[in-house]
Order: structure tokens, then sequence, then C-alpha cells
């Protein structure tokens, strides 16, 4: 494979991440509060949403100052203590609404890619 | 422990340097996130070597421009079902903006003008810059079709200029008074008329 076709899969990857990334962190977040290092565990071990792992705290960030996640601070057993990050109803919503949009999205998406298209003259 | 320090702190003041666009709470924030993830890594792997760990955090310039990106679209537009068609910031002026700057760049004109005569005619700059600011402004609006735009920059500009311009070129201006203001209130209830039509017209 030449360099330039990995930097494009790469680039593809990395697009679609971007769209979907926030949406599996709140969905993380679902049913108990995570702290950050719990949450790129996770996603590290989903192989296809692994990034590089400090450009997820940016994303948090983000996520806390829309209101759709809070923080709060728990002290450890071992080490410092950690901040939790949990859905606000807000963020609660927003995942509802991507979970309701996802499976169709899915599907055409699918489609598009599985259909075999008619362009080479078929019809003829 | 100690001998870990460096590595870190050369890793976190390289974000701080990447990072210098973000607003200082927004870097302390992303530093603070960042020192808290290399201590809690840590703990959890006391075996992994530090710069395993920071390789794994990833390239400070990647995470400082990905803070700036996230920093960029603070809007709430991850909210049920809002749309990213944000129109761009510039056509979001409120439409009274462009149609007061076109129809007072006249009275504007009118009271401040000290005559031709003078080196630098106050009314006449200020009225001329209210009225481009104007059109500029109603062009660049999100509030009405193109067809609009030019009707209206036709009929509260350029007409109304080029009447007053050739009017003065034709009297070399010395029209008596009477029939200057006769000619500047004509060329208001225009500006006005255009405006009031503009306004009703918009969209929301």
């Amino acid at each position: 494979m030449e360099p330039g076709d990995a930097a494009k899969q790469a680039r593809a990857a990395a697009q679609l991440r971007k769209g979907v990334l926030e949406y599996c962190v709140l969905a993380l977040m679902r049913d108990s509060p995570r702290y950050g290092v719990e949450l790129l565990h996770a996603l590290e071990e989903s192989g296809a949403l692994a990034t590089s792992q400090g450009t997820v705290y940016p994303l948090l960030s983000r996520l806390r100052r829309d209101d759709l996640v809070t923080t709060t601070w728990r002290e450890s057993d071992s080490g410092p203590p950690r901040r939790y990050y949990a859905l606000t109803d807000g963020g609660r919503a927003a995942l509802d609404e991507f979970t309701r949009l996802w499976p169709g999205f899915r599907d055409a998406v699918d489609a598009f890619l599985t259909t075999p298209h008619t362009s080479n003259g078929d019809l003829a | 422990m100690k001998t870990f320090a460096d590595p870190v702190r050369n890793y976190l003041s390289a974000v701080e340097r990447e990072s210098s666009a973000l607003t200082a709470d927004r870097r302390q924030e992303l530093l603070a996130d960042l020192a808290e993830h290399i201590e809690v890594t840590r703990t959890e792997r006391p075996d992994a070597a530090i710069g395993e760990i920071l390789t794994e955090l990833g390239d400070p310039r990647t995470i400082a421009a990905t803070a700036l990106a996230e920093a960029g679209n603070g809007t709430p537009g991850t909210q049920a079902g809002g749309d990213a068609d944000v129109p761009a910031r510039r056509g979001k002026v409120h439409p009274l903006v462009p149609l007061l700057m076109l129809t007072l760049s006249l009275p504007f004109t009118m009271i401040f003008s000290i005559g031709p005569d003078a080196a630098f005619d106050p009314g006449a700059v200020f009225g001329f810059l209210f009225r481009v600011t104007g059109a500029v402004l109603l062009c660049t609006s999100v509030h009405w079709t193109a067809v609009q735009k030019t009707t209206g920059v036709l009929l509260a500009v350029v007409v109304p200029t080029t009447v007053i311009v050739t009017w003065n070129v034709i009297s070399g201006w010395a029209a008596g008074e009477m029939q200057a203001l006769l000619g500047n209130l004509g060329s208001l209830a225009l500006m006005v008329g255009t405006a009031v039509w503009l306004w009703r017209t918009r969209r929301a």
C-alpha cells in the first residue's frame, strides 16, 4: 500500500470518529458516572473509536460547557482524587436523540455502499 | 518518582505553548485534565514507562488543535434536533441596523455639513461612510433576497446619491437654500420609503 492510501484511510476514520465520538462518550456515562481514564479505556478497547487520548479532554470540556455533562470530584483508594463525569438531563436528551437517529443513518449509508449502481449501462 | 517529573513537565509546557491561543482558563483546565490523567494512569499502571503514557496521550500540538477547535464552536448545536446550518455571523446583524444607517445618512449629512469649501466636511464624510456601511450590511444580511437587496441599494443609495451629486454639479453648488432643502427632502422620502418597504418584506 502506498503511504497516500494509508493517509486517506486515516482521514476517513478520523472524519467518521469526529461525528460520533461525543455521543459514544455520552453513551459510556449512561448507566453510571465515569472518570476520564476509564472513558479513554473504553474508547481504546472499541478499536474503531480509539483516538489520541489527549484529544478527548477538550471534548469533555466542551460537553461540560454545553451542560451535557456535570463533573464531581471523588476520592479514590489509590492515587489522586478523580473527576467523574455524569450525564445531565440535556446530555441524556441529546443521547436519546442520537440513539433515535442513528439506525436510519446507518441503514442509509449501508444502502449507498451495497446497492449496485446502474451507471455502466446495466439497463441497456 | 523524581525522574518522572521532568518529562511530564516538558510535555505539559509543550501543550501550554501550543495552546497559547486559548483563553487562560480553558488552557488551565486542559492542563489540569492532562495532569490528572497522567497521575491517575501512573497509579493504575505503575509498571508503565512515563514515556509510554505520554505517547498514548498524544502529540501536544494535536491536543492543542483539538482544544482550539472545540473552543470555537461553543454553541449548543449539539442539542436535540439542532442543525449545524448556523448562518454566517456577519449576516446576523439586526435588520434595522442597515435600514437606519441608510436612512439617517442623509439627515446626518444635512445637519453636520459645513459646506463644500471646507477641506474636511464631517457631514459629507460621515454621511458617506454611513451610507456605504449600510449598503454593505444590507447586502450581507440574511433577511432579504438578492433582488430585494439590489432594489434597496438602487433606491436608497444609488439614485439619491446620483441625483444629489448631479444636482450639485449642474447648479455649481449655487442652488438656493430652498431648492436644496426640497431636493434633500425628496431624496429622504425615497430613502425612508425604501427602508419601510425593506422592513416590511424582510425575512424573520
